[in-house]
C-alpha cells in the first residue's frame, strides 16, 4: 500500500514516532493491518515526552521538515503543545477549511465572521492575511470576504456589530463564546436570521451535545451546525446541513474510531476518533487518539458522495 | 548565502535629500486626491462640499484645504448606512481582501483591506522590522490578533523577510501573559513583537513565576514594541532587566500611520513611503510647523481599499524639528497620547507622557503607576497621584519632583502618594477629579 509506505518513510524523520514504531515492520498490507501494526498516539504521551525532552513539539518535529510556523496549541494539559507547519502543510490544512466552508455553501462575494482568536485554525487558515507563508486562505479560494473578531466571550458587543455593519453569510464561533454572544446579539439585534444565515458553533477536541445544539437553533432561529477541530492532527470536519454528520476527506485525512485500547469497533458505535493526517509532514499525526468521542459511517452523502462522514 | 542574509534590506528611500522625497510624495498624494475623487463617494462629497477639485491641490499648502475627518464622522456613515462600505474603499467583490477593525471608546470602524493593500503596506513596514534587526532565518514571536490590521502587515513582513514565527495560543490580553511567557521559554525567538501593556504583563507572569525575566527573555535580541509610549528611561530599563540588544518602539495606526524609530532612538521616523502626516491646532485647523503640538492628521498614500485622507486621529503629537544622526531623511515624529487625555494647568496643556518624563528622572520613580486628576475646569496647578515607590522618603522625593516639574513644564504640582493605584485605573494615567472622590475598583 503506497500511501502508508509513503507516510511512514517521512514520520520515521520524527524521533517520537521513530521511537514508537521505526523498529516495527513497514509493510503494510492495508488499513486494518495499519491500525493492527501502528501504536496509537496518545495526548498524554505528548505531554510526558514535552516534559521529560524539553521539545516544544513532544519530539513530533521531522528533521528535514521546512518548518515556517510554530503555533501554541489549545490544550489545557500540564505543558504547552506546539505544532509546526510548512507551506505544503499550511496550504492543505487550508483546503480542509475550504471544503468545511464549501460544504456549508459558502462561496463568491460571501461574507464569513469569525468569533474566535486569530490563533485558531478556524481563523488562521481563513486567509492568506493572516498567516504567513499561507498561499492560500478559505477564503481567498472561495472568493469570500473573512473578518476575525478575536476569541475573547467579551467581545461579543463587537460580533453584534460585525453582524450589524457586515451581515457575513455564515459566523463561525467559539463554543464558549455562543452564550454570551446569544444574550447580547438577543438584547441587540432580536432576530439574528435577519443578520446571518448560519451559526457554526468550534471547539477544539470537543463538540457541542446535540440537545443544546438543538435547543439554540430554537432559541436564536437559525441553523446551528457544528464544526470538529482536533488541533494536534491538524484536522478538521464540518457537520453538513444535509445529512447532518460530519464531514472529511479521504485525500487529507484517514479516520478511525477506536477504544481508549485502541481496538477497532464496529460502525455505530461510540468510540473514539483517531486521526492519520496524510499531509502534514513538519510534525507527523499518525493514529494520533483524540478526546472526540464517535464513530465512522459508510460515504454517500449528497453533498459530497466519497466523504468520509463521522457521527459525534 | 550571502543572498540569505541580505533577503528583505530596504532600499535606499529613506536616505533621499528632501526635495526628492517631497517630489515623491507630492506624486504619491495627487494620485490618492485622484482617486478618492473620481473613486469613493464619502470624499467625492466632501470635496464639491469644500469647492474643491484636486486638480487644484498644487502644493502641500493646498493639501490643506481638504478637509479633515475624524473617526466619529465614520461611524456616522456606517451608522445612517447600515454597512461597513461608507464610500471611502475601493470595494471589488473579485479582491482577495480581508476586513479588520478599529476599536475605541466611539465605537468599532471597519477597514477593506485587498491584496495589494497588503503587499504595500507590509513591505513599507518590513524596513520597520528590518530597522529593528530581524533578519531572513530569525524566529519570530508574534500575537496573532487577526482582527487588528498589524497582523495582516506582519504576516507579510516575515514573509518579506525570510524570518520564521512562533504565535502563542490566545490574543495579546494580560489574561494571556502565561502563554506568552511559555511560547518565550519553549521556543526561543530571536525577535519579539508586542504591545507594551503585554510586556508588562510578562514582566508581571515573571515575577509570579519567580523567574527572573532576563532569563526568560535569553535568547531574544530585540524587541518591537507597540501600543504606548515608552520614556528613554523606562527603554533603558526594560533593556537592562531583560537583557536584550535593543528596545524599538512603533507607532502607527490602521488607518495609515506607520512610524518607526531607528536606533538612535531621537524620535520617529515617518515612513514616507505609505503616508503624509500633518499636525493641525485643533481648534483652527491650520497647519502647525514642526516642533509644534497639535492633532495629528493622517493621509495614507495606498490607493487600495480603505482610504484614509486627512484623517484627524484625535493623537496629540508633532514633527519634531531636529534631523537623526542616522542620516535619514524621513521626519522624525512623536505622538505622546489621545488628544481627550490633555489636562489644562495654568493655562497650559499637559499630557501624562510630560509627567512620566519627570518622574522616570529619579531612579525609584522609574515605571511606578501614577495618574493625573483632572478637574472640570483648568487647574492652577497639577494634581498627581503616585503609587508609593518600594524604597526611599515619598516627601522628599516629592519636593524634588515638584522642582523638576516647576522647571521643565513651568508648572505647579501637588502629589498625593497611594499604597496601589486602584486596578480600573492601572494604564489609565487621567482620572476625573470626580471620580477620584470614590474611588471604585
Ligand atoms: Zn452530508
Ligand atoms: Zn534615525
Amino acid at each position: 500500500m503506497r500511501p502508508f509506505k509513503q507516510l511512514l518513510r517521512y514520520a520515521l524523520g520524527s524521533p517520537l514516532l521513530k521511537k514508537k514504531f521505526g523498529g516495527l515492520a513497514t509493510d503494510i498490507a492495508g488499513f486494518k493491518d495499519f491500525s493492527v501494526k501502528i501504536p496509537l498516539t496518545t495526548l498524554e504521551e505528548l505531554v510526558a515526552e514535552k516534559m521529560s525532552s524539553g521539545d516544544p513539539y513532544a519530539s513530533r518535529l521531522c528533521e528535514n521538515g521546512a518548518a515556517l510556523v510554530t503555533l501554541q496549541l489549545e490544550y489545557d494539559t500540564e505543558t504547552r503543545l506546539y505544532i509546526a507547519l510548512s507551506r505544503q502543510d499550511l496550504k492543505r490544512y487550508a483546503e480542509a477549511l475550504r471544503r468545511c466552508w464549501s460544504l456549508l455553501g459558502l462561496g463568491k462575494g460571501d461574507g464569513v465572521a469569525i468569533f474566535d482568536y486569530g490563533t485558531s485554525p478556524v481563523s488562521y487558515l481563513a486567509s492568506s492575511a493572516f498567516t504567513p507563508y499561507l498561499s492560500q486562505g478559505a477564503a481567498d479560494a472561495l472568493g469570500c470576504l473573512p473578518i476575525c473578531n478575536d476569541g475573547v466571550a467579551n467581545m461579543s458587543q463587537r460580533a453584534v456589530e460585525i453582524l450589524k455593519f457586515m451581515r457575513p453569510q455564515a459566523l463561525f464561533i467559539r463554543s464558549d463564546c455562543l452564550e454570551p454572544f446569544s444574550i447580547e446579539s438577543e438584547r441587540q439585534l432580536g432576530r439574528l436570521s435577519g443578520y446571518t444565515r448560519a451559526l457554526v458553533v468550534t471547539e477544539n477536541e470537543g463538540c457541542l451535545p446535540k440537545a443544546e445544539q438543538d435547543a439554540y437553533e430554537k432559541r436564536l432561529g437559525l441553523p446551528v451546525y457544528r464544526l470538529l477541530r482536533i488541533d494536534a492532527g491538524m484536522f478538521l470536519a464540518m457537520e453538513c446541513p444535509e445529512c447532518r454528520l460530519f464531514h472529511s476527506w479521504k485525500d487529507l485525512y484517514y479516520v478511525e474510531s477506536v477504544t481508549r485500547a485502541g481496538d477497532d469497533v464496529d460502525e455505530g458505535g461510540q468510540n473514539y476518533l483517531a486521526i492519520t493526517n496524510w499531509f502534514a509532514r513538519v510534525c507527523p499525526a499518525v493514529r494520533y487518539l483524540s478526546q472526540v468521542k464517535g464513530s465512522v459511517y459508510s460515504a454517500g452523502c449528497r453533498r459530497g458522495p466519497a466523504d468520509i462522514r463521522i457521527a459525534a | 548565502m550571502r543572498k540569505e542574509v541580505e533577503q528583505g534590506r530596504p532600499d535606499g528611500k529613506d536616505t533621499w535629500p528632501e526635495e526628492r522625497l517631497r517630489g515623491f510624495q507630492f506624486r504619491k498624494i495627487k494620485r490618492v486626491l485622484g482617486h478618492a475623487y473620481q473613486e469613493l463617494p464619502f470624499y467625492r462629497r466632501r470635496f464639491d462640499a469644500a469647492h474643491l477639485h484636486p486638480d487644484s491641490v498644487k502644493s502641500f499648502h493646498d493639501l490643506a484645504r481638504v478637509p479633515t475627518f475624524t473617526k466619529k464622522e465614520v461611524l456616522d456613515e456606517m451608522k445612517k448606512k447600515g454597512t461597513f462600505r461608507t464610500g471611502m474603499e475601493t470595494f471589488n467583490s473579485a479582491d482577495q481582501a480581508v476586513l479588520c477593525m478599529t476599536s475605541g471608546t466611539l465605537g468599532t470602524s471597519f477597514l477593506y483591506l485587498p491584496k495589494r493593500w497588503r503587499s504595500l503596506r507590509g513591505d513599507s513596514l518590513a524596513r520597520a522590522y528590518w530597522w529593528g534587526g530581524l533578519r531572513a532565518g530569525m524566529h519570530m514571536l508574534m500575537a496573532a490578533p487577526a482582527w487588528h490590521s498589524l497582523a495582516v502587515q506582519e504576516s507579510r513582513v516575515i514573509e518579506r523577510l525570510g524570518a520564521t514565527c512562533v504565535i502563542p495560543w490566545g490574543t495579546f490580553l494580560p489574561r494571556f501573559a502565561e502563554n506568552f511567557l511559555t511560547t518565550l521559554v519553549d521556543t526561543r525567538p530571536d525577535f519579539v513583537s508586542m504591545f507594551l501593556p503585554m510586556l508588562y504583563a510578562l514582566l508581571a507572569e515573571c515575577r509570579r513565576r519567580r523567574m527572573e525575566a532576563r532569563l526568560a527573555f535569553d535568547s531574544v535580541q530585540y524587541l518591537l514594541i507597540v501600543g504606548a509610549p515608552m520614556t528613554p528611561r523606562s527603554r533603558e530599563q526594560l533593556k537592562e532587566e531583560l537583557g536584550v540588544r535593543d528596545i524599538f518602539e512603533g507607532l502607527g495606526n490602521p488607518e495609515g500611520l506607520t512610524a518607526m524609530e531607528c536606533s538612535f532612538h531621537r524620535g520617529h521616523h515617518i515612513f514616507a513611503d505609505c503616508c503624509y502626516v500633518e499636525i493641525v491646532d485643533p481648534k483652527t485647523g491650520a497647519l502647525l510647523p514642526a516642533g509644534k503640538r497639535g492633532n495629528v492628521v493622517i493621509t495614507s498614500l495606498i490607493p487600495y481599499g480603505t482610504l484614509y485622507l486627512r484623517y484627524d486621529s484625535e493623537d496629540l503629537g508633532e514633527i519634531l524639528p531636529h534631523a537623526c544622526e542616522c542620516g535619514r531623511t524621513w521626519p522624525l515624529m512623536e505622538v505622546y497620547d489621545r488628544r481627550t487625555n490633555t489636562v489644562e494647568v495654568a493655562g497650559k496643556e499637559i499630557v501624562p507622557y510630560d509627567v512620566r518624563l519627570c518622574l522616570d528622572d529619579f531612579p525609584e520613580l522609574i515605571g511606578v503607576p501614577f495618574a493625573v486628576v483632572r478637574g472640570e475646569k483648568s487647574a492652577p496647578y497639577l494634581k498627581l497621584l503616585i503609587q508609593r515607590p518600594a524604597t526611599g522618603d515619598p516627601y522628599g522625593l516629592g519636593a524634588r519632583l515638584r522642582a523638576l516639574l516647576r522647571q521643565r513644564l513651568q508648572i505647579d504640582a501637588r502629589e498625593e502618594w497611594t499604597e496601589e493605584l486602584p486596578e480600573r485605573w492601572k494604564g489609565v494615567a487621567v482620572i476625573e477629579e470626580k471620580d477620584w472622590g470614590t474611588p471604585r475598583v
